[in-house]
């Protein structure tokens, strides 16, 4: 019967799609598309990392000038230091796991979002004053960003379409 | 400087393959995400990354010891580019034409950035 055989191909079809984005149910927090679950973990990553930067250089430049090793003990009292490495930590599991499911061409692009809030933070913390060649190379990455971000969206129509075709044949 | 390019674009190579090895994390449940930790930790792709960027770290600052800053920085942001070619032919991942044109601009932005 033609009408059931169709009906059957829909519940496929469905359920093929429904796998596909069920990638990444099972965490409330990260559920929704791939992408949306890359930028979810992406942004708390580049956060941490321009904070435990802020935090590093803040303390190293109270230290002033120094030769390495005599740094290591002061580096081990300071409070700020060990929050600083703790942030770089935390967004390196985190840019790791967005490793386990995304693209390195995606991502490691994506974090160079990291350069530019570093140029924002610095500029505003530390009271740096920024140039305008830095500024545009901001200007540079964030169009570069953009482009990067559009080829992922793209990929990912077409994953979807690939799922959609293979299911209906 | 082409040691500490290879050395950091293979870590992030290295690295990519064996997170992809232990798979997809899809859980924030505390313990499924503790076994997977370990797992990552025992995963030797993971393992070649970290030792590649710890190469890729120490290059780095004996380089800084001795060499022009403003040559380092910028030149440090091909990177970017010697990734996305690891990306493309060991992780066989594709790179649109719209994709290499962004990891290109990134590439000169960050170069822009860190001259001093």
């Amino acid at each position: 019967m033609p009408l059931t055989r169709g009906q059957s191909l829909r519940t496929e079809t469905h359920l093929r799609v429904e796998r596909w984005e069920g990638t990444s149910r099972g965490a409330p927090a990260l559920r929704g598309t791939s992408l949306n679950k890359t930028i979810a973990v992406l942004i708390p990553a580049i956060f941490a990392q321009a904070v435990g930067n802020v935090f590093l250089s803040m303390r190293m430049k109270e230290i002033g000038d120094t030769h390495l090793l005599s740094l290591l003990p002061l580096a081990i009292e300071s409070p700020t230091l060990w929050l600083g490495t703790a942030l770089l930590i935390v967004s390196f599991i985190l840019f790791a796991a967005a490793l386990s499911w995304a693209d390195l061409s995606f991502v490691l692009p994506a974090v160079s979002v990291e350069v530019v809030v570093n140029v924002v933070f610095a500029s505003y913390f530390l009271n740096e004053i920024v140039s305008l060649t830095r500024w545009t190379g901001v200007l540079l990455i964030s169009i570069g960003l953009i482009l990067v971000l559009r080829s992922e969206r793209e990929k990912e129509r077409q994953k979807r379409h690939k799922l959609l075709e293979g299911s209906t044949q | 400087m082409a040691t500490i390019i290879l050395a950091d674009s293979a870590g992030d190579v290295f690295l990519t393959k064996g997170m992809k090895e232990v798979g997809e994390i899809s859980t924030i449940n505390p313990r499924t995400l503790l076994a997977i930790g370990r797992k990552v930790i025992g995963n030797r792709s993971f393992l070649a990354g970290i030792f590649f960027i710890s190469i890729f770290f120490f290059s780095f600052l004996i380089v800084l010891s001795w060499a022009d800053l403003s040559f380092v920085f910028p030149a440090k942001s091909l990177v970017y580019v010697v990734s996305t070619l690891g990306a493309k032919w060991i992780l066989k991942e594709t790179v649109p034409l719209q994709r290499w044109g962004g990891i290109f601009l990134v590439c000169l932005g960050v170069a822009l950035i860190s001259l001093p």
